[in-house]
């Protein structure tokens, strides 16, 4: 009998040890069905054309105009998200340690960090766009900045945490010795920790714009789109996540062979992004080990 | 001694100007801090803002009812709520399995060689951004679906009594349960990762010991693993769900966007997200106050959702620092 | 050694300030007095009514079990506990006789004047050229060449400049254990500080390392006043000159190394002298 109990708890042993390995392997397949869909369809479509031309051609054209609106776009997401978050994780782990408002704020950062974007996207909408739209009398409406905007509120909680993160990762020796040299906290903070936690807090910038490089939703109703070149940040401006959900959207199969090399071009920043803050960091966690 | 006042002078002046730029510096830091705070404020209060019209002037009806007629200028918005919940839900459903799997395969099964590459390969499907998942799904996953898929459900499932209604339909390969399908496996790395990681917090002593008694690998990770880290099991699951409802980009192009209710999976809906990404541009008036009011509710519903996930992930967070 | 005439001209504030405590012609002027101080974590009494004379330009180390309360003391020297929250001195600690505890003492002169170096060394994520220059600059508006020769001088003092003379543009991540440390020294003493605290500086060295830190501090204390806490009997009978047993959070025994390491006035101190120590 016990052989029998013993038989059984090893068949179920053996059915669960080989239904987890299935499922591994069959978020591996999906990843790779992805990826191949991706990277096959894309290169397809890409050629100097992609680079050069402007959506306005449409199918005759390429994506030049949304891929220098993303940069921009993208660009000043970071120089905005990038300082605020560094500060706001700086106060978290060296000013409101063990505090109820830096447990708070540290909280709530992490609910913020998987808010829905698209909601993200209506705030902007109705304090920077409606605003803008009423101020310049309708001359100004959606805008750059407004999609960057937009963004940075995406790539901040990713910012805050991993310096919050790193920053308590540096020992507390090397505040006691800079602190018993006279350096004020200040100096400490941004001459010595910050820099003690480079690396790391460069890996939540990499993450943050990994992160907010690929958003579609949120720019529809801030940055718009536009079939022309732009620079301003004040004025309507493509963008590839944009320009690609435009072009799936269309019955025209040629503009949806656009759509997959934009897609390409998105997916393979994003992923070398974050395989390089990834392999940052764990340099860095080894090194610290 | 005038010279060692003057020293003392200085070095006070320098320590009340050092005490200065400290509370300055902390003052800095400590709005970037509440700018946080400030950002998910600011989001319910716009939306509620954006939305009071539809919000204040219907209430429940706008909620319950499920006209959504731009024309008449009738909203009710029972159709994407409950796509919404429903795509969620079959998400939830299969990816939960799977992500446990998947974390069991990661801890206590694979070898180690094999563990950080697949981890890390798993973890990129969360990088991958939404749009890609979307146009995945409309132009392969669709066709997929609909050529080996809805077929076989509508042809087996479909002939059950009761649960029949929800597998029947033409195969159009579009619906909510292709929804559902795509969000699974974009927050499968979510509850993975965390189960994972939860899954290696239990003490290695703790699972020694009834590895010692003879347990098997799946007796020790449903006996032992499973009840030791429960709570930030759940913890993982609505995080999982909180990132499925708050999805816009990857149920867009698959759902169909269709207002109609039906008691099918294959049939195409709408969701939150999606009414307001394919509408929003050409809203005006009460139409865009309707779909701002959408914004608020999902925003609504997503913080409380992941508020619970925080929460049960908190007490893991004070477990590990015990520990 | 004869660059430290210059390195610390500035040396003890001038004379006639604390005239009680010159007594004789060798024995020396009190630099730092605590008294009834006491401290607490939360409320745990760490440090319980301590009153000692710390002398002028000698070693004076602090011993004791693991948890006694040494380190703390230490720590209360340069008030570097203040730093974290539910921590809190009361009593008195007098540095030539001004009271630091006093909320009015400027943690900046504080700081200037009483340097500390820790357990493990913790060189700055910088060039050791900067390693030094950092403090320095923060206190005092100096030129260029200024800044290099106090760098050279501490380096000089620390005895490190020779083996780093042609790498002070390298990080001092680079460094091994015994030289970060000393450029530790390096970085308290370019302050050119009154005291250093000296907080186990060799528990984390190999015996080399030590022995060079022990002979650094046998000549530092010609211009310094040291204090040094170490759970290593040995190391406190070599180097210092006064030696403070605590245990439990008292002090037990304060008196002349020698005398406490050949007859110790209290039983515990002999107990935990000899080894006979739970």
């Amino acid at each position: 009998m016990s052989a029998r109990i013993y038989r059984r708890r090893f068949a179920l042993n053996i059915v669960a040890q080989t239904l987890a390995s299935a499922a591994a392997l069959l978020a591996l397949v999906f990843l790779a069905w992805i990826l191949w869909v991706t990277v096959s369809r894309g290169v397809q479509a890409i050629g100097v054309a992609l680079f050069t031309k402007i959506t306005a051609y449409a199918d005759q054209g390429g994506l030049a105009n949304a891929i220098v609106g993303s940069l921009i776009i993208d660009g000043m997401a970071i120089a905005l998200c990038a300082p605020i978050g560094v500060m706001a994780g700086a106060y978290l782990a060296e000013y409101a340690r063990g505090t109820r408002l830096g447990e708070t704020i540290r909280f709530l950062n992490d609910i913020l960090l998987s808010a829905p974007s698209i909601v993200l996207g209506l705030f902007v909408y109705v304090i920077v766009v409606l605003p803008m739209t009423a101020a310049t009398g309708g001359s100004v409406t959606f805008s750059a900045l407004a999609g960057s905007i937009a963004l940075a509120l995406i790539g901040l909680p990713v910012i805050v945490r991993t310096t919050d993160e790193m920053l308590q990762l540096v020992p507390s020796t090397l505040r006691e010795a800079a602190l018993s040299l006279g350096i004020p906290q200040w100096k400490l903070t941004v001459q010595v920790l910050m820099r003690a936690a480079g690396s790391g807090i460069v890996t939540g910038v990499l993450l943050a714009l990994a992160r907010l490089a690929g958003e579609t939703a949120p720019l529809l109703f801030t940055a718009f789109g536009n079939n022309y070149m732009a620079y301003g940040p004040l004025a309507k401006m493509a963008s590839l996540p944009a320009a690609i959900y435009q072009y799936t959207n269309d019955p025209n199969p040629a503009l949806h062979a656009i759509a997959w090399a934009g897609a390409l071009l998105i997916t393979v920043f994003v992923l070398a992004l974050s395989l390089v803050a990834r392999a940052l960091f764990a340099s860095r966690k080894t090194h610290h080990d | 001694m005038v010279i060692a006042t003057d020293i003392i002078d200085s070095g006070q002046r320098r320590s009340r100007a050092d005490a200065r730029h400290d509370a300055w510096f902390r003052w800095l830091l400590r709005t970037c801090a509440l700018l946080v705070l400030a950002a998910l404020l600011g989001a319910a209060l716009s939306t509620l803002w954006g939305g009071r019209e539809v919000l204040f002037g219907d209430g429940l009806r706008f909620l319950t009812t499920t006209q959504w007629n731009p024309v008449e200028n009738i909203y009710g918005a029972w159709a994407p709520i409950y796509g919404t919940l429903v795509t969620s839900l079959i998400a939830i459903v299969i990816a939960v399995p799977l992500s446990f799997g998947i974390a069991l395969f990661l801890t206590e099964i694979a070898p180690a060689w094999l563990r950080t590459p697949v981890a890390t390969a798993i973890e990129l499907l969360a990088a991958i951004p939404s749009i890609i998942y979307g146009m995945w799904g409309l132009f392969v996953f669709v066709p997929f679906m609909a050529a080996h898929v809805d077929p076989l459900l509508d042809s087996s499932l479909g002939r059950l009594p009761l649960i029949g209604a929800l597998f029947r339909g033409p195969p159009l390969g579009l619906g909510l349960l292709t929804a559902g399908i795509v969000l699974a496996v974009m927050i499968v790395p979510f509850i993975s990762s965390v189960m994972r990681e939860v899954f290696q917090t239990v003490p290695a002593r703790l699972k020694e010991s009834a590895y010692a008694l003879g347990s098997t690998t799946w007796e020790v990770v449903w006996d032992i693993i499973l009840p030791y880290t429960r709570q930030a099991v759940i913890g993982g699951i609505f995080l999982g769900l909180g990132r499925a409802l708050g999805e816009t980009m990857a149920v867009t192009f698959v759902l169909g966007n269709a207002y109609d209710l039906t008691a099918s999976l294959l049939m195409p809906g709408t969701s939150i997200s999606s009414s307001i990404a394919n509408e929003f541009n050409e809203a005006a008036g009460l139409h865009r106050s309707a779909l701002i009011a959408l914004g608020f509710l999902l925003f609504v519903v997503t913080f409380i959702v992941l508020l619970i996930a925080r929460w049960m992930l908190r007490s893991l967070k004070q477990k590990e620092g015990t520990a | 050694m004869t660059d430290l005439a210059t390195a610390v001209h500035r040396g003890p504030a001038p004379a006639g300030s604390q005239p009680a405590a010159a007594q004789g012609a060798d024995a020396a002027r009190v630099k730092i007095a605590a008294r009834d101080l006491n401290f607490y974590y939360n409320d745990f009494h760490a440090v319980k009514n301590i009153r000692m004379d710390i002398p002028e330009r000698k070693v004076t180390a602090i011993i004791g079990p693991s948890g006694c309360g040494k380190s703390t003391l230490l720590r209360v020297f340069n008030r570097i506990y203040a730093i974290y929250p539910k921590l809190r001195a009361e009593g008195q600690v007098l540095l030539d006789g001004e009271n630091i505890l006093d909320p009015a003492y400027s943690l900046n002169r504080l700081r200037s004047k009483v340097g500390m170096v820790f357990q493990k060394p913790v060189p700055f994520p910088m060039t050791i050229h900067e390693n030094i220059a950092y403090g320095i600059r923060h206190h005092e508006t100096l030129s260029r060449a200024q800044i290099d020769e106090r760098v050279e001088q501490a380096l000089r003092a620390a005895a490190l400049w020779d083996e780093v003379k042609d790498k002070l543009k390298r990080s001092a991540l680079g460094l091994s254990g015994g030289q970060q440390q000393r450029l530790c020294i390096a970085r308290g003493i370019a302050l050119r500080p009154q005291v250093l605290l000296l907080d186990e500086p060799t528990s984390a060295l190999d015996p080399i390392a030590t022995g060079r830190i022990e002979q650094l501090i046998e000549e530092l204390k010609r211009d310094y006043t040291i204090v040094i806490v170490t759970h290593n009997m040995q190391q406190a009978a070599r180097v210092s000159d006064l030696t403070a047993f605590m245990y439990m959070g008292e002090l037990i025994e304060f008196g002349d190394t020698e005398k406490i390491f050949t007859k110790p006035d209290k039983k515990q101190t002999e107990d935990y002298i000899t080894g006979r120590f739970g």
